[in-house]
Order: C-alpha cells, then sequence, then structure tokens
C-alpha cells in the first residue's frame, strides 16, 4: 500500500476543512494583531534590548499558542466530533498516518501565518539593524517549529479527549503561561522555553537568555515524535462515542 | 393458571439458548443445545454457537458505558446473505455495529471478523464496509472526491476506476460532481454506500440504511443489496422497522435493552411476534357471561372483569381473533368492542427477550 498517496490524501482533506473560510479570517485576524501591536510599539519609541520580550509577549506566548490550539483541535477533534472522522478511521491504514498529516497542516498553516506576522512584528519593534534583524529571524524560524511542536500537542489532546479545546487552553494558559514562568524545573516540560533555546541558538551571541539553549532543538523534535506516538496510540484505541 | 407461555416447538428458534435469567457476565456460559441448533441448519444465514470459521462471530459480547449496560452478552455467528438487526431505538444497534466495525471495544466477549478481533485490528476494514447511521460526510467534498478519498485510503490499485463503478452501484453518477453538502438525505445516504463499496468489502454494515430514502431509492437500495448477498457477501444492516427487515432479510436478529431477543428466520420470528399471548378488553352485553364462555376455549387461560371491562387472557393473538365472534354468538353476546391491549413493538421485544 501506498501510504505517501494515504498521508497526502488526507492532509489535502484536513486541509480543505481546515480553511473554511470564518476560521481563516479569524486566524488571520489573530496573526495580525502582533504586527498591528508592534506599529503601535513602534509609535510609542522602542527601548534598546526589548525585541525578545516583545516578541515573546506579542507571538510566542498569546498567539502562536492560540492560533494551533484552534488548528490543531480542528484537524482531528471537529472531525471526531461530527463524525466524519469515521470515514477515515474505518480504513486498513496505520493510525500513525492518519495523525502525522492532521499534524502536519495544522503545524504548517500555523507557521504559514505566523512566520510573516513574527517578521513584521520584529522588523517593526526591532528596526533593521543587523542585530535586530537576526534576533527577528531567529525567533521567526523558532516559532515555525514551535507551530509543529504545539500543533502536535493539541492533535494529540483532541485524539485523547473530546475536551480538547477547553483542556488545552486551560494547558496554554496555566502550564505554559504561568507554571513555566514561575517555576525553574518545569521549563524542562515547556514548548515556551523550547522556543526561546532554539531562539537563543539562532541569534546572535548574548542577545537571548534561556534555559535549555540549542537543546530546545532536541526537546523540539523529541515532543513531537512522542506526542505523535501518542496520539496515534490513542486513536488506535478511539471509541465512537455513542448516539443511543 | 397454567403457563402463559406458548408451548413451542424445539428448535423454532436457530439462536444459540441464552444463559439463564438475565446473566450479567460472571454467568458461566451455557452449553450449546446440538438439536435445536441442527433442525435449522438450512436456514440461511445460520446461526450457530460458535463457527468461528464465519466471517461475523460475537461470542459472549457485552458493552457498557459506566454501569449503563448497552449490550449485554450476545453471541451469534453469520454467514453469507443478508440480515437484519431489529430492535426499538435505543436497544443496542448501533452498540453492536461499532464493536463489529472495531470503532469500540467489547467489555467482555469477543468479536472476530473473519477469525480476528476486530478491535484493534486497522487491517479488517479490507474486509468490511461501514455505512454509519450518522450523515456526518466532508460536505465541500464532491460525492466523486469522497468516493475518490475512500479508495485511495483503501490503497486501491486504481482508484478512479473503482470510484466510478461504485457510483454508478448506487445510481449517483449524474450527481457526483456536485458537493456533498448540496445533496438530499437519500443521496447523502448512497454516497456513504459507494464509499463503503469501493473496495469490494465481503462484509457490509448498514446503521439504517433506509432512513431519508424515498420508496424508489428505498427498493433500488434493496436490490443492491440483494445482489451483493447473491455474490456470497455477509451484510448486516439494523432497523426499527420490522417491514424493512421482512422485505429484505434472510435472517433476522432481534434485539431489545441490549439483549438478543431471538435470532432466525424472519417467517419464525413473524409467527412468534404474531402468536404470543395477550389481553384483550372486551366490551359486549352481557361480560360475564361471555366470561365463563370464554373460559371452556382451550386459547383462553383467564378472563376477569375490571372496572366494568372483560380482560381475556389468551395464549395465542391470532387464534383469539378466530374464535371470539363465534363464542359471543353461541353464549347469546353481542360484542360491541374487542381490542388487544398492548401492541406496540416494544411490547412484542420485551414478550420475546422473557420468554428466552
Amino acid at each position: 500500500m501506498n501510504l505517501v498517496d494515504v498521508v497526502v490524501s488526507i492532509a489535502a482533506v484536513t486541509a480543505r476543512a481546515l480553511l473554511g473560510r470564518r476560521r481563516t479570517i479569524l486566524m488571520l485576524l489573530l496573526a495580525g494583531a502582533p504586527v498591528l501591536l508592534g506599529l503601535l510599539v513602534r509609535l510609542g519609541g522602542t527601548r534598546p534590548g526589548a525585541l525578545p520580550s516583545a516578541l515573546e509577549g506579542l507571538i510566542v506566548s498569546s498567539v502562536l499558542p492560540l492560533v494551533a490550539l484552534v488548528f490543531g483541535t480542528a484537524a482531528l477533534g471537529s472531525e471526531l466530533d461530527d463524525g466524519t472522522a469515521v470515514h477515515i478511521l474505518t480504513k486498513p491504514i496505520p493510525r500513525w498516518a492518519i495523525v502525522l498529516p492532521k499534524l502536519a497542516v495544522a503545524g504548517g498553516l500555523t507557521a504559514l501565518l505566523l512566520f510573516p506576522s513574527t517578521i513584521l512584528a520584529g522588523i517593526l519593534v526591532g528596526g533593521l539593524s543587523s542585530r535586530e534583524l537576526g534576533l527577528t529571524f531567529a525567533y521567526a524560524i523558532a516559532v515555525v517549529i514551535g507551530s509543529f511542536v504545539y500543533s502536535a500537542i493539541f492533535v494529540a489532546l483532541s485524539a485523547a479527549t473530546s475536551r480538547g479545546l477547553v483542556i488545552g487552553l486551560g494547558y496554554s494558559l496555566l502550564w505554559e503561561g504561568l507554571l513555566s514562568g514561575a517555576l525553574k524545573g518545569t521549563q524542562l516540560f515547556s514548548v515556551r522555553e523550547y522556543i526561546r533555546g532554539m531562539a537563543s541558538a539562532l541569534a546572535p551571541r548574548g542577545s537571548v537568555e534561556s534555559v535549555v539553549g540549542a537543546y530546545g532543538f532536541v526537546f523540539a523534535a523529541v515532543s513531537i515524535v512522542v506526542v505523535t506516538a501518542l496520539a496515534s496510540w490513542r486513536l488506535a484505541r478511539y471509541e465512537i462515542r455513542a448516539a443511543e | 393458571m397454567t403457563d402463559p407461555r406458548p408451548t413451542d416447538p424445539a428448535g423454532s428458534l436457530v439462536a444459540p439458548p441464552a444463559p439463564t435469567a438475565a446473566a450479567l457476565p460472571p454467568a458461566p456460559p451455557a452449553p450449546p443445545t446440538p438439536a435445536s441448533l441442527a433442525a435449522n441448519r438450512s436456514v440461511a444465514p445460520t446461526f450457530v454457537q460458535v463457527d468461528t470459521s464465519q466471517p461475523i462471530v460475537l461470542e459472549r459480547v457485552s458493552r457498557w458505558y459506566g454501569n449503563v449496560v448497552a449490550v449485554n452478552d450476545i453471541t451469534f455467528a453469520l454467514g453469507s446473505g443478508i440480515t437484519g438487526l431489529l430492535g426499538p431505538n435505543g436497544a443496542g444497534k448501533s452498540t453492536l455495529l461499532h464493536m463489529l466495525a472495531g470503532l469500540l471495544r467489547p467489555s467482555s466477549g469477543r468479536v472476530l471478523i473473519n477469525g480476528r478481533p476486530a478491535w484493534l485490528e486497522p487491517s479488517v476494514y479490507r474486509q468490511i464496509g461501514l455505512v454509519p447511521e450518522r450523515e456526518a460526510v466532508h460536505s465541500f467534498l464532491t460525492g466523486r472526491q469522497f468516493v475518490d478519498l475512500a479508495a485511495r485510503l483503501h490503497g486501491l490499485p486504481d482508484p478512479a476506476g473503482a470510484t466510478q463503478r461504485a457510483i454508478a452501484t448506487v445510481d449517483l453518477a449524474t450527481v457526483a460532481d456536485r458537493a456533498v453538502g448540496t445533496y438530499s438525505k437519500g443521496m447523502r445516504q448512497r454516497v456513504k454506500i459507494a464509499a463503503a463499496l469501493v473496495h469490494e468489502p465481503t462484509i457490509l454494515l448498514l446503521d439504517e440504511p433506509f432512513n431519508g430514502m424515498d420508496p424508489r431509492q428505498r427498493l433500488h437500495m434493496m436490490d443492491l443489496l440483494r445482489s451483493m448477498a447473491a455474490a456470497g457477501r455477509t451484510i448486516l444492516f439494523s432497523s426499527h422497522i420490522l417491514e424493512e427487515v421482512e422485505r429484505l432479510a434472510d435472517g433476522i436478529l432481534v434485539i431489545y435493552a441490549g439483549r438478543l431477543a431471538a435470532a432466525g428466520d424472519y417467517r419464525e420470528i413473524r409467527r412468534l411476534m404474531t402468536d404470543r399471548p395477550h389481553t384483550f378488553r372486551v366490551r359486549s352485553s352481557d361480560d360475564r357471561r361471555l366470561a365463563s364462555a370464554f373460559l371452556t376455549e382451550p386459547a383462553v387461560f383467564g378472563a376477569e372483569l375490571r372496572d366494568d371491562r372483560l380482560a381475556v387472557q389468551v395464549s395465542e393473538f391470532s387464534g383469539f381473533t378466530r374464535i371470539v365472534a363465534r363464542v359471543a354468538r353461541d353464549a347469546g353476546v353481542r360484542l360491541f368492542e374487542v381490542a388487544p391491549t398492548d401492541d406496540s413493538l416494544e411490547s412484542v421485544f420485551e414478550y420475546l427477550v422473557s420468554r428466552r
């Protein structure tokens, strides 16, 4: 069996489902928000060295998890909810071949929206000097990888529970937002910290502080693999929610 | 008072005997009674205790949600042919079909598709086509794209050709390039069937397939299922409508409140449903005299006067309707009203469960 064809077919249907008009407009608005805020920061006058915290506040800890949450839970969760997933589940294919294209499309769309958003916001806040530009691109690349990590987590959450959206929101607000900022030990399990680590490795030396540093790449890769495996395991045990 | 149950000839039911008195899972398995099985070998499809060579096998299968039992200790095996899964809404039909399709884990017992467990085994989908009851399809796809997706996910060598054949089979060629979202209920049903057929499965599971179809589509679909059965396929469809099952199925499984109430040839089950003990309400010019006249009849085993009404308990529904007029005339009593008291399908199912 040609699994490439399977993965591509599922990815194509997932992409069309995710790009419904209302959701797309909403996500474009969300991704545009950091750019507008960046403009406001610019008009208010910028301080040197403010770029990393500005990008983290505007994108990494706010818009990125939100967009990934919407795409990630919609990619699998809404199909499981409305019953269309049954047509895909009742096929003789390994479950990872269902999870992988869902994750790839959700992560890809998130990255597609947030890469330009990061670049524009970064340029508005930091300007075009080579050091600031380097920092902006470092964050943009880290955000792209982070899009896939977050999407993997949210796809897995919607495979595991019918309340993927609520739990995902709770996770990004409580775990990523509060705990991992307050407690040092939890940063090893924080996507936000991986993104900061990857950015610190890519950015000009000394411009970003990070606990994990370049290991952020390793942690991000391992997270994607582990979470995808868990999602596939869980999807194989998926039980249809009874209508009767 | 005599036993209200009709004396039933041995082997009229082909299903394996249920464990005693609503046995919950811990009860020991009941031994098969070879006589009752052998008596009906000719009926197709056959229901046997556990013949694991059959395409569909359920062995003492139960499924519960929390402490609600949806399917309770069901055993049967199905061979080729069309079998109707009959029962009122909420009886456990969908739960049963979903377990067969590997979409629900049995809480106990085994579900086998061609000898392999359906749960955690995606390869069974090579042999299964499932038509779920829910209408949900990706509404932005055209009918052709939807069926083509199924063909590709099955890894068929010629997805476009298989799609074309499946669409022609369900008579959707004229609208195949319209978005599924614009389809009528009956068209959606048919496009789901086309997607379930595209890999030519040996087993077809359909959950309430005739819902939303108009009479012409219904006939077409019945013909289609018959021709698929004639080609040696195993077809199991659920319905809460007796007439649908009667017109299409070779065999019936009756399920009520999660239990297998009856299984076998539909004529037999139809007879059981009609010739069951029954209570009639009778009003006449002289209820007292009529009651004593009834009591001399073998078909009647009880008569009592309640609230100025005569309630007559009979062992056979149809037997009583044949004698009631004669008895009244012979007794010189005028009948004003004869009405059965519990004629709902529900009460029929309840009776079938109680007599097992």
